[in-house]
């Protein structure tokens, strides 16, 4: 009985020592264990912080880039303005040189020149009274000279292409006839064309003298049609 | 004879088994308790070798050392002195004194029992 309670107590010693050993060594082992994932962690964050740095400096790369690309289009869109303006300069310039040719339609003020065959007077020789295709050319030159932009006959337009032929008693500009009295119109300044007609041995008084009802006026609005054809 | 190697087999089971967690600040007691169980074991080998062996001794001494490392570690810990060191010196010298002893002891019995034996 003395030997059995002995190996008892001896028994529940050996339980309690083997207890705390291997309690121990398990929990060393697990913390051991915990150590090599936070190891394995540890090197996974340092991989994803590597990684994370290498796509910052991409992404740096990347942003260089992009301005670099942003300062280029800015630039082609300013070449692309400025030939745009280029542009548009040209444009007004060639409306301009249309208006000049005749091709548009045209608007402002100007003068109104009227030429009526001269009152008849049996005494004389009957083409010495009626309006002659050199007055209108002279009218005409007279008018450019004085810096008319744009002249019409009559309503037609007369461009620096027309031609004027002396057709009996009527004339014909660019094949169309018109009859007496002739009516010429010029747009420019109505102050410069009015002077320049009424120069002392001017125009106005070659023509008064050739028996020829000149007369002149202002208008403040004239309007012009295009030239029909040619080109 | 069995009975305590049974024990043994099966306190080493259960502590395999055990899946407790304990937070990583109390793994100190247990390595002192640890610590202090062999030093009484060793003490008892000592001890019983030696004819001083006393089984009430043995036990006291076994489970009362656990707990006095234990609550010295305890006391260390929450005093911000590390007395656990103190406790671990301690075992370490009186468990490295008595293996010698036991050792010196053991050789002197293989010494003289060839010659008993011759």
């Amino acid at each position: 009985m003395k030997i059995r309670s002995k190996h008892f107590v001896l028994s529940l010693v050996a339980l309690v020592l083997g207890f705390m050993v291997a309690f121990s060594y398990s929990l060393t082992k697990k913390n051991t264990d915990r150590h090599k994932l936070s190891d394995q962690s540890w090197d996974r964050e340092y991989s994803l912080r590597k990684k994370l740095v290498e796509e910052e400096e991409k992404t740096r790369k990347l942003q260089k880039e992009l301005s670099y690309r942003q300062a280029e289009i800015t630039r082609v869109e300013n070449r692309f303005s400025s030939s745009e303006q280029n542009f548009a300069a040209i444009t007004k310039e060639a409306e301009k040189y249309r208006m000049f040719l005749g091709k548009v339609k045209v608007k402002g003020e100007g003068v109104r020149v009227t030429l009526e065959d001269g009152e008849y007077r049996s005494d004389s020789d009957v083409n010495s009274y009626i309006v002659h295709e050199q007055h209108i050319f002279k009218v005409v030159n007279e008018l450019f000279i004085s810096g008319a932009e744009a002249v019409a006959i009559n309503g037609q337009r007369f461009t620096r292409r027309s031609y004027i032929v002396c057709n009996g008693p009527v004339i014909t500009v660019d094949g169309s006839q018109h009859p007496a009295p002739f009516e010429i119109t010029a747009i420019g300044d109505p102050d410069v064309l009015e002077a320049g007609l009424n120069i002392n041995g001017g125009v106005k008084d070659q023509l008064v003298n050739e028996n020829i009802t000149f007369s002149i006026e202002k208008e403040d609005e004239l309007e012009m049609n295009p030239a029909l054809g040619g080109s | 004879m069995w009975l305590p190697i049974f024990g043994l087999i099966v306190g080493v089971f259960l502590g395999l088994m055990t899946d407790i967690r304990i937070p990583a600040e109390y793994s100190n007691y247990l390595s002192i308790a640890v610590l202090a169980a062999l030093d009484t074991l060793i003490g008892g080998m000592r001890a019983y070798l030696q004819n001083l062996y006393d089984e009430r001794v043995f036990v006291s001494g076994f489970f009362f050392n656990i707990i006095l490392a234990a609550s010295l570690a305890f006391l260390g810990v929450h005093l911000g002195v590390d007395l656990y060191l103190a406790a671990v010196f301690a075992f370490g010298v009186r468990l490295f004194q008595n293996i010698a002893v036991i050792r010196r002891i053991l050789l002197a019995k293989w010494s003289k029992s060839p010659e008993k034996s011759l």
